[in-house]
């Protein structure tokens, strides 16, 4: 385990086991014409089908029914300086639950807190405005001279 | 007081806790340190990788998340919080694993490998790995090796003038950058100490050093100020006159 290389799996030999797994998951938004017992997920590059299905259900408790991934390309932009950048590839995993069992992605940014948030927005911008009111009074009686001119 | 982290087990696990949705400021702790994981039992850390883990894995899918509907992602540092912490965590596991090794077969049990000239003559390290087949009966590494590209040996001399070049003048890069980086904290910070200052700059031979100091040391930076801020033009050196002004006439 230590060094992370684990011995070549040949047909016959036991199962490796992985006592430290560094792989991730993560877990997405659906996307749109997706049923709501299947989930998706970007996971790390080398796991394998059997892998995710492992991963969930002994990490997670989460029992599954199948497992789809494909490797995604990474998208591909023409710079201005005449290179192109890519970005690295990554893994799709779409996990279909067992029968009965759906997942509904939470609303994670609830509106309430966002009001709150605006309103103080609102508030700052007020403020500013203000401040910048009582600044212009002090030239008002001098008018060539620059914004920048206080004394 | 003890902290315990309820155990759910539920695809839920992938996000944060509820009060924390949509939150901009998170309150979170540090990460473990590596003194306080070798106090551990074998079991406590494969126990905490796992949290860890799965707290890398909720960060990542808010952080993804964030990033995708556009909003804020409070406290992103708590990824590297993480990451440091599970790095500590494995190097505590290799050094109980390398003593394991040492003493039962004397050999420390890490992934061997060898320094190889590659194509351009450079030493190269590679580590070895397992193989179903041998190479010499491996098709497969034969077409492989086909496909590397190849160099003369006038074409290993001309890169290897060119890449001297480069390392020289990188290092005289260096040495110039060290000797700016003496120069500004002396002219800064006049009570530095010398020794700690030396130490700093390596490249620098102590006589070099010696002059800087001096050449810092017999300039009056007080009375350089006054032509500068003539040179600038900007709203200061207006501002003085005006104030001149102002107190000559009084008003």
């Amino acid at each position: 385990m230590s060094s992370r290389l684990y011995p070549l799996y040949q047909k016959g030999n036991p199962q490796l086991r992985v006592f430290l797994p560094n792989f991730f998951m993560k877990l997405l938004r659906p996307t749109s014409n997706q049923p709501p017992n299947q989930v998706k997920f970007i996971v790390s590059n080398g796991m394998s089908k059997y892998d995710v299905e492992n991963y969930l259900d002994k990490i997670y408790d989460v029992k599954v029914a199948h497992v789809s991934c494909h490797l995604q390309q990474g998208h591909t932009k023409a710079s201005t300086k005449g290179y192109i950048i890519k970005d690295d590839d990554f893994k799709v995993a779409y996990v279909t639950l067992p029968k009965g069992a759906t997942f509904a992605f939470p609303d994670i940014y609830p509106e309430q807190k966002e009001e709150e948030e605006t309103s103080e927005r609102e508030k700052t911008i007020k403020q500013i405005e203000h401040s910048f009111e009582e600044l212009k009074k002090r030239n008002k009686n001098r008018p060539d001279v620059p914004g920048w001119f206080t004394i | 007081m003890i902290q315990m982290t309820g155990v759910r087990s539920d695809l839920m696990e992938f996000f944060d806790t509820k009060k924390h949705w949509g939150e901009r400021d998170v309150k979170v702790g540090r990460a473990w340190k590596i003194d306080e994981l070798r106090l551990k039992s074998n079991e406590d850390l494969h126990k905490l990788w796992y949290v860890l883990l799965k707290e890398k894995n909720m960060l990542l899918t808010m952080e993804h998340d964030a990033k995708e509907e556009c909003r804020p992602f409070a406290n992103p540092e708590r990824i590297d919080k993480v990451e440091e912490s599970m790095n500590h965590l494995e190097e505590v596991v290799k050094e109980r694993n390398r003593a394991y090794f040492l003493l039962e077969t004397g050999t420390s049990g890490e992934r061997t490998g060898e320094e190889f000239e590659n194509w351009l003559g450079l030493p190269e390290y590679r580590q070895h790995e397992e193989y179903p087949v041998p190479k010499e009966q491996n098709k497969e590494w034969y077409k492989a090796q086909e496909e590397i590209p190849t160099s003369s040996d006038y074409e290993k001399k001309k890169f290897y003038s060119m890449l001297r070049v480069k390392q020289r003048k990188d290092a005289r890069k260096g040495i110039s950058a060290q000797r700016a980086s003496v120069h500004e904290t002396l002219k800064n910070f006049p009570d530095t100490d010398l020794e700690t200052l030396r130490e700093t700059a390596p490249d620098l031979t102590p006589v070099e050093f010696d002059k800087i100091v001096e050449r810092v040391r017999s300039t009056n930076w007080e009375n350089n100020e006054i032509p500068r801020e003539i040179k600038m033009w900007n709203g200061q050196f207006v501002r003085r006159r005006q104030m001149t002004w102002k107190k000559k006439y009084g008003h």
